[in-house]
């Protein structure tokens, strides 16, 4: 029989019920959840802005061919370091996704407060690259595969390859094109020129730079498929880090 | 117990003679810095070395069609630009230029720029030596008072900017709009178009995000998950059940951005890739014969009296004497009284309507030659920040000298070289 007061827990248990008990787990769980958002918007959106950079801020920077090379393979380095944190440690589904959604609220902040609540710029100009349904994809054949090698594989491919059909909804509608003063420019183009950035000169932008000429106008498949294979790489080797990242050492009792 | 500062001087004085001292101190330091404090507005030209500012673009006949404007409203930035022959070896060349505009943020809408009369968009080269003239139409944007400068960016030189002159822009950006006309003949306002779309879809993805995550979380949480894998029960956790609507949940994934792809498709059936390459072989301005020489013979920089002295030998060639009137650099003007009766419609912040005079003011006669002393003197020097040219790794100024015929004729000379700091005071050349 165990010894208790009205007021306190059990000798010896840090909670009065299983409810309480279970409770505790709940709000901490919440807690968790929340602390790790934010961690995860915070790194993975200073990761992404420097990596990714202007590809990502300006829509006359999301040409066929640099952009979708581009950023699935620098936005593949977060994605798979929280899969391996968070289907090891914990077989939940959501990594990939989790650390997606954290980029894009924190981004979609940076854009709407930053961009265009201090600066003025449309959000047209500035909107960041959908990421979410490759997200899905990653996570989901992690899900069904229960295999970090296969998700490396298949995951990273389909995650270079649903980039742009993922941005296209989006971007249709600024390729349009429109004669300036005698000059051929896409509205994206047209964007960017009208909406003055004083410190992002033309010349920065890498519209479709490279020695790809032989596949004519279908750059996109190319640099999708070249991106998947990349983000292969990146996924093993991020993999590898989000599991290091998350190891739990300890250290003898003597050692303190 | 060891007291800290503010306890010991508490104990001291009493807390409410810290509490009005802290006051007062808040209060002097108010008065003193806020009614001197003005709207940061500068564009960080005077933080560019002043060898670069001197000798790279050499910026003059700049006008602001309008100092005041609607919103909506259309004014046009003029002028012309010289390529300085002595471009400083530190800079890359401007084979890769794009001419821009210094405004804090988009408040005016770059319409069009033109660089002698081809449009702009897009990169171009430019060649040493030469000068261009240029025009951008901007449209005003948001309501405000702005310094508004011409700007050329040259790749891997930075950003040269110009002389800047304030604005006001009158009226509400609510009311802007930004018309173009496609190709096929309809017109878009290109300052709400797709963003209410654009963001409808990032939130409905965004959403859907937010649904995967919280149905895991909701399922088994995070801690007890990670007992359950610590207990060596990861396989357990995953049920066929999850399988199949995780299967599930990325078929209906992968089939809304199937509709949403179509979708676009149809909607928009033409669409081109951007635009974008190097304009090369844009025309410098066509000039007259060259009809003065100058030849410089060696100049020095008081760097008290904010003086630069230039010694020059000018052969006049024309067939009218001519006066030295202005010496311009790094967007500063400097007049000669002589030349200059009343003062011309400039930026007050950057004419020196006294800042320039000759040894000798009698003009050149046609076909003499004539060794001058031209001194340029005005605190607007050092304002600038161009005295720093005695601290630059090469000490060279540089700049557009103008004479005058008593016609109106204008003769353009670039002027340049080494110069030697003088920082003693009463030194001289």
């Amino acid at each position: 029989m165990s010894i208790t007061t009205e007021a306190g827990a059990p000798a010896g248990k840090a909670w009065k019920s299983k409810e309480e008990f279970l409770g505790c787990v709940i709000l901490t769980d919440w807690i968790l959840l929340f602390v790790l958002f934010l961690v995860l918007l915070g790194s993975y959106h200073i990761h992404y802005m420097l990596l990714a950079g202007d590809w990502d801020f300006w829509i006359d920077f999301k040409d066929r061919r640099m952009w979708p090379t581009v950023a699935p393979i620098v936005a593949m380095c977060f994605a798979a370091a929280a899969q391996s944190f968070f289907w090891t440690k914990f077989r939940l589904p959501f990594g990939a996704t989790v650390v997606t959604l954290a980029l894009l609220v924190g981004e979609w902040i940076n854009r709407y407060d930053n961009f265009w609540g201090w600066t003025f710029f449309p959000i047209s100009l500035v909107f960041p690259s959908a990421l979410i349904p490759m997200a899905f994809w990653l996570d989901v054949v992690l899900l069904l595969s229960g295999s970090w090698l296969v998700t490396a594989l298949l995951g990273s491919m389909g995650w270079g390859l649903l980039f742009y059909p993922s941005n296209w909804p989006v971007l249709a509608q600024y390729h349009q094109a429109a004669e300036v003063d005698g000059v051929l420019l896409t509205l994206a183009d047209l964007i960017g020129f009208n909406y003055v950035r004083t410190g992002t000169p033309e010349y920065i932008r890498m519209i479709e730079r490279g020695t790809l000429r032989t596949f004519g106008k279908d750059v996109v498949p190319v640099a999708a498929f070249f991106s998947g294979f990349v983000s292969m790489l990146v996924y093993f080797l991020w993999w590898q880090f989000g599991k290091w990242f998350a190891r739990t050492d300890y250290l003898a009792n003597d050692e303190i | 117990m060891k007291l800290s500062i503010g306890e010991t001087l508490a104990k001291f004085l009493g807390a409410r003679s810290v509490r009005a001292l802290a006051l007062g101190l808040a209060a002097a330091v108010a008065a003193t810095t806020l009614p001197a404090a003005t709207p940061a507005s500068a564009h960080g030209e005077r933080s560019q070395q002043a060898f670069l500012r001197m000798r790279t673009l050499n910026w003059y006949d700049v006008k602001w069609s309008k100092t005041e404007v609607n919103v909506n409203e259309d004014m046009e930035l003029t002028g012309k630009v010289h390529v300085f022959s002595g471009w400083p070896q530190a800079v890359a060349k401007p084979e890769q230029a794009f001419l821009n505009v210094g405004e804090p943020g988009p408040v005016f809408v770059r319409k069009a720029s033109f660089v002698s009369g081809i449009p702009t968009p897009r990169t171009f080269s430019l060649e040493i030596g030469q000068d261009y003239e240029y025009k951008i139409v901007l449209r005003a944007r948001r309501q405000g008072r702005y310094h508004v400068h011409v700007q050329i960016n040259v790749k891997d030189g930075g950003p040269i900017v110009g002389p800047g002159q304030w604005i006001s822009i009158k009226g509400d950006m609510a009311n802007f709009t930004n018309p173009v006309t496609l190709l096929d003949g309809s017109t878009v306002d290109l300052e709400t178009l797709g963003i209410k779309w654009t963001m409808t879809y990032h939130f409905l993805w965004m959403a859907a995000a937010a649904f995967w995550v919280i149905y895991w979380f909701m399922q088994k949480g995070i801690i007890a998950r990670g007992w359950q894998v610590a207990a060596g029960k990861a396989n357990d956790i995953i049920t066929p059940a999850d399988k199949r609507f995780g299967g599930l949940w990325l078929a209906g994934s992968m089939l809304a951005l199937l509709i949403f792809y179509a979708h676009a498709n149809n909607e928009f059936p033409r669409t081109l890739p951007m635009q974008a390459g190097l304009l090369t072989g844009i025309d410098p301005m066509h000039e007259g014969p060259v009809t003065v020489i100058s030849n410089y013979g060696g100049g020095s920089y008081k760097v008290r009296g904010r003086e630069l002295t230039i010694k020059l030998k000018i052969t006049n060639n024309g067939t009218e004497p001519l006066k030295i009137g202005e010496f311009t650099t790094a967007g500063l003007r400097f007049l000669n009284p002589d030349v200059f009766t009343t003062r011309p419609d400039f930026p007050e912040y950057l004419l020196a309507d006294r800042g320039l005079s000759v040894n000798d003011p009698t003009p050149i006669a046609p076909g003499e030659t004539k060794d001058v002393v031209v001194t340029v003197q005005d605190a607007r020097f050092d304002i600038e920040r161009l005295s720093d040219l005695a601290y630059d790794t090469d000490s060279q100024f540089g700049g557009l000298l103008f004479l005058f015929s008593p016609t109106g004729k204008r003769v353009k000379l670039e002027i340049g070289g080494p110069v030697i700091p003088r920082f003693q005071a009463g030194a001289s050349l």
